[in-house]
């Protein structure tokens, strides 16, 4: 019986529009969802923002962070650098003083233990490169005796006393020459 | 009115029918909503509320001509529904015949309603109102004819109370409609071929003989008084006295007058009859269909 519609035989109305298709239901339906769809973006992007801005701040503060260490890094790097070319011009010192280290090693190993050797300088000349300028400031008992012995020992070396000066003031003596090749 | 408009799409309340829509049954008109229906006879009226589940609720009874009681009862109704709207069942002033051949098909019914003529051709009489109810197994039609000018003044006198009616029909042709298809469906052995059906509803009564399987007679009274029993008893007897013996009789009332319809069975027992009234029939048939 559920097909079974009364009978109605009422005035008919003429003001009524005609009722939709049910198959149109589909718009609200589908303006609901829009209005649900956007209000979870909505939702969906301001959580997101505040997790973009929060995350914004981390990194800046990371950024900082790594940029001080950076910049410590480069300090360092600097002075290392600064420290490196220090010891290449020592390393270089070195390499270019090598053919007068054996006068040094002979002045040194000529003089007596109670003897003072207070200054030794060795400097190329300006004109010949070969000569070298020596000059040393010996100080005991047995200074003149120093002096012979240095000499000596420099001789073994093939180098000789060019014009050698000395100066003696109380018990120490002040001794220039120029050093010659003897070979030369 | 375009908001209006928009409103009822959003609200989807314009892919509902409306509260006057024929073409939908009652229950699905006012689903989760409250209305109120009438039976208006010749000398009382009776009415009982539908809440917003479509359960039946207190009603009342008023005797009086329904001038007199819509006036003192608008009030009370207009409480009882949303927006004023009833179901009205007019159940006096009414004939209901018998025709053959009539247009049957999807539209007929709406047609019927709206230009009467193109479905009755020469049997449209211009002062009435109709409905008709078809033989599920042949040409035959049960045809009612009700007076227009008694419709429209009740109608009017509804809108006096603002009331508005969503529907107007006949109770007893509405019983009757309801008693023929239920017994064509309920049949296992399909349609006995030979019945009576008895119809009362309210002080009316509509008695329908079926010989051979086609509808033979169909009798119809309203307004019966006092002696109510008797007159339908007149109308009765020679109907039965017409079908072969031992056909099945069949009574169906609006399930509230017990007086009447223990007093008629008193009679009708003695020729077999069967009752298929239901408590609240006509309520029910009016609610839901």
């Amino acid at each position: 019986m559920t097909d079974y519609i009364c009978h109605d035989f009422k005035t008919p109305r003429t003001d009524t529009a005609r009722r939709l298709p049910s198959s149109f239901r589909f718009i609200p339906i589908v303006f609901y969802v829009a209005i649900a769809g956007s209000a979870y973006i909505m939702t969906m992007d301001y959580f997101n923002f505040q997790k973009a801005k929060k995350l914004k701040v981390e990194a800046d503060e990371r950024r900082t962070r790594i940029e001080g260490e950076r910049d410590a890094f480069n300090n360092e790097f600097a002075e290392l650098e600064a420290e490196s070319k220090k010891a290449e011009g020592v390393a270089g010192w070195m390499e270019g003083a090598r053919n007068i280290q054996p006068i040094v090693v002979k002045i040194a190993r000529a003089v007596a233990a109670e003897t003072r050797l207070g200054e030794v300088t060795l400097e190329r000349g300006d004109e010949v490169a070969a000569n070298l300028a020596l000059g040393l400031k010996v100080s005991g008992v047995n200074a003149s005796t120093e002096i012979m012995n240095i000499e000596n020992a420099l001789g073994q070396l093939q180098y000789r006393s060019f014009s050698p000066q000395q100066t003696k003031t109380e018990d120490a003596i002040e001794y220039h020459s120029t050093l010659v090749r003897s070979s030369q | 009115m375009l908001l209006d408009e928009i409103k009822s799409v959003l609200s989807f309340a314009a892919f509902k029918a409306d509260a006057d829509d024929a073409a939908v049954p009652w229950a699905s008109r006012f689903d989760g909503r409250k209305s109120v229906l009438l039976n208006v006879s010749r000398s009382q009226t009776s009415w009982r509320g539908m809440n917003k589940k479509g359960k039946l609720e207190e009603g009342g009874v008023m005797d009086g001509e329904f001038a007199d009681v819509a006036p003192q009862r608008g009030e009370e109704w207009r409480t009882m529904t949303e927006n004023g709207w009833c179901a009205l069942s007019i159940n006096h002033r009414f004939i209901i015949s018998l025709e053959n051949n009539l247009m049957r098909g999807d539209n007929c019914v709406s047609l019927l309603r709206t230009n009467p003529r193109a479905v009755l051709g020469p049997k449209y009489d211009r002062g009435k109102r109709y409905a008709v109810c078809h033989h599920p197994e042949t040409t035959a039609s049960l045809l009612l004819a009700v007076e227009e000018s008694m419709v429209k003044v009740t109608e009017d006198l509804l809108k006096t109370v603002q009331m508005r009616p969503g529907r107007v029909c006949c109770g007893l042709f509405a019983l009757l409609e309801h008693a023929v298809l239920s017994i064509s469906r309920a049949a296992d052995t399909g349609t006995p071929p030979n019945f009576i059906l008895i119809v009362a509803c309210e002080g009316s009564i509509g008695v329908l003989v079926q010989q051979d399987g086609q509808w033979k007679d169909v009798r119809c009274r309203s307004g019966l008084g006092p002696e109510a029993v008797e007159t339908s008893l007149q109308i009765i007897s020679p109907l039965i006295a017409r079908v072969p013996q031992g056909s099945p009789v069949y009574f169906v009332s609006d399930g509230q007058d017990g007086k009447f319809r223990s007093e008629i069975m008193v009679h009708l027992e003695k020729v077999g009859a069967v009752d298929l009234t239901q408590d609240d029939l006509l309520w029910a048939i009016l609610g839901e269909h």
